[in-house]
């Protein structure tokens, strides 16, 4: 177990270091630069700015330079948002960023499990084809057709929910739902795919055998083994939420890291885009970290090595 | 004759496939006395464990159900009885164990766990009173260490250990009827032998009733009192143990037999296998179905199911033919 966590940071750290690398000379390679205007600035001018940057030396040194400092955890300075350094940029959209992802995926299990469990328990029910023609929709339509439509029925015909901004609870409500919908949809098809064969294996036979009611043959017998997929489900699902979230930030108008990402990619600014990219894969490797641990503990026949 | 433990009458049960209605079991009667161990033989798809798990109340519905028949037991009809008193019942006065243990037993629970809830659920055991109940069990099926083992997942059993576990949970709530369905098709011969002796030996002393699903007759010969053969859903002979195989009546009986290798023949006998396929269930033909595959088939065995009477020796049997003084066509 111990081992098992050593080897998964030290594959981390490579991890990084790639993506790292990757991100630094495709940034550099892109066609022009951060301070490249419309309008030419004038040759001194661009030279103390270059120097400022760093950006006159040859390429290795800068290379170096930024990789000492990022393992440093030192972002640096944004090239855009003058006076800003990276660092403070994440520290201010992360919280926002998280705390929609995780609204939006306690909203995607709760829904998802409920109506998969249902679903599979009524099997050929009115439940069960409400449900999973529901779960279509969920995931077959894209996130911001959803959240316009959304936006549409909920602030403008009904006056529930706020259109944008951040901190309460309601206006946290309609982004988290929009972006956990299709999730929603996808974990209810998991679910009640993995309770069906589970229904169907000897052992719950066996639980039915000993005298066991319904209830408790779902829950405690068959429950274990049907979210198995789910919980596999659930690395992939945190990513695809992260790359959502841009979208669903910009519509919403929420101050995340979303509109960072976007902007940090077509302004060339290399060193918000850098942080932007290592802080995703390391959300990624925890993330994907996280499932292989939790598989481990709902099956006793996984050893982690 | 004492009093039946258990009488099923007429019962029948069906299968809706894609191929069409499946008569699974088609107006099997049978008592099962107390103390006895009951055999029911068959070849696959014979009726045998549906039989049984119509009893229990388990065939799985759709694409199963049960169309007529009754299974008294202490004057109530199982096959009526609501799901909530059924499953009182389940596991408490009426147990089953399973074919295959490797896949019977829940790989995400602990052996404690799962042994536990069968008598919380039907004794009102505290968990502490489960536990040393469990051990005390787990002891009797013969399982070393089990104050510890308790605490084993399944996987770490092998598969001989994990029937015995089956048996302990089976029979944590002392049963008065044991059904135990292939109990050791999936073990390898030694470890069968073991099982069945513990079975007879948890038998006399429990005082249970068995049924014993099986398509093994050597399995039958061992541990057997009675014995019913079924074929393509129908009892064709029923005869106690003793009687079975030294007079096999029924032509599909005789067989089996010959088709079972046995010490007592000269090697260089080569064994008779039975002519032709087991029937299609869902075009089942009018008269007797091992008509097709019976040397001793006549002409009314086409046309007319054989009633279930009267055996000579004892018992019942559902043939026109008196085997042992017609003559055995040529096989075709």
């Amino acid at each position: 177990m111990l081992w098992y966590l050593v080897k998964r940071i030290i594959w981390m750290a490579g991890t990084l270091w790639v993506v790292f690398t990757l991100t630094w000379f495709l940034m550099r390679a892109v066609p022009g630069g951060p301070f490249d205007a419309e309008k030419k600035i004038p040759e001194e001018i661009r030279r103390n700015i270059e120097a400022r940057y760093k950006l006159d030396q040859p390429l290795h040194v800068q290379y170096l330079d930024n990789l000492a400092h990022v393992i440093r955890l030192d972002f640096g300075p944004s090239f855009k948002l003058l006076d800003y350094p990276v660092n403070r940029v994440i520290a201010e959209g992360f919280p926002v960023s998280a705390s929609l992802g995780v609204f939006a995926m306690i909203f995607a299990l709760t829904l998802g499990l409920t109506a998969g469990v249902a679903s599979a328990i009524g099997r050929r029910t009115a439940y069960d084809y409400g449900f999973m023609a529901l779960a279509t929709v969920g995931v077959a339509v894209p996130n911001f057709v959803l959240a316009s439509l959304a936006i549409v029925l909920f602030v403008f015909y009904l006056g529930w929910f706020p259109a944008a901004g951040w901190g309460t609870l309601r206006q946290i409500a309609l982004p988290a739902i929009c972006l956990g919908a299709p999730f929603a949809g996808y974990i209810a098809r998991l679910t009640r795919t993995g309770m069906l064969e589970v229904l169907g294996q000897d052992y719950i036979r066996t639980a039915y055998a000993k005298g066991l009611r319904h209830r408790r043959v779902i829950v405690r017998h068959a429950l274990r083994g049907a979210i198995l997929p789910v919980v596999s489900y659930l690395g992939p699902a945190v990513a695809a939420i992260l790359t959502g979230s841009i979208v669903i930030e910009r519509i919403f108008a929420l101050p995340g890291l979303g509109i960072h990402f976007i902007e940090a990619a077509t302004q060339r600014d290399y060193t918000l885009a850098m942080g932007m990219v290592l802080v995703y894969t390391f959300l990624l490797f925890v993330m994907n970290t996280l499932v292989d641990l939790s598989y481990g503990l709902i099956d006793p026949r996984v050893k982690l090595k | 004759m004492p009093e039946p433990l258990l009488r099923v009458e007429n019962l029948r049960v069906e299968f809706k496939t894609d191929d069409g209605l499946v008569q699974a079991v088609n107006d099997v009667s049978f008592d099962l006395f107390p103390g006895e161990t009951l055999g029911i033989v068959g070849e696959s798809g014979s009726g045998k464990s549906v039989t049984n798990l119509a009893i229990m109340g388990l065939v799985p519905r759709p694409p199963g159900r049960v169309v007529a028949g009754r299974a008294l037991y202490h004057g109530k009809d199982l096959l009526q009885l609501p799901e909530r008193e059924l499953s009182d019942l389940r596991g408490k006065k009426i147990a089953m164990i399973f074919q295959d243990p490797m896949t019977a037993l829940n790989p995400f629970l602990t052996i404690a766990e799962q042994l536990t809830e069968v008598t919380q659920l039907h004794l009102g055991y505290s968990h502490q009173q489960a536990i040393s109940h469990a051990i005390t069990m787990l002891e009797k099926v013969g399982i070393p260490g089990a104050a510890q083992r308790l605490w084993d997942y399944p996987h770490q059993f092998s598969g001989g250990m994990q029937q015995r576990v089956m048996i302990a949970m089976a029979l944590s709530c002392k049963p008065d009827i044991l059904i135990a369905d292939e109990p050791t098709t999936a073990l390898d011969v030694t470890i069968q032998a073991q099982i069945l002796e513990l079975l007879r030996n948890l038998q006399t002393e429990l005082n249970m009733s068995v049924i014993l699903i099986t398509h093994d007759l050597g399995v039958v010969a061992q541990v057997c009192h009675r014995v019913i053969v079924m074929y393509a859903g129908r009892i064709v002979e029923e005869a106690t143990a003793n009687s079975l195989f030294a007079d096999p009546r029924h032509p599909y009986t005789l067989g089996l037999m010959q088709s079972a290798p046995r010490l007592d023949h000269a090697r260089a006998e080569r064994l008779h296998a039975i002519e032709g396929q087991p029937p299609d269930m869902t075009q089942l033909p009018a008269g007797c179905a091992f008509a097709p595959r019976c040397p001793f088939a006549v002409e009314e065995s086409w046309h007319q199911q054989p009633p279930l009477a009267g055996r000579p020796g004892g018992g019942r049997l559902a043939c026109f033919v008196d085997i042992t003084k017609a003559p055995r066509k040529a096989a075709r």
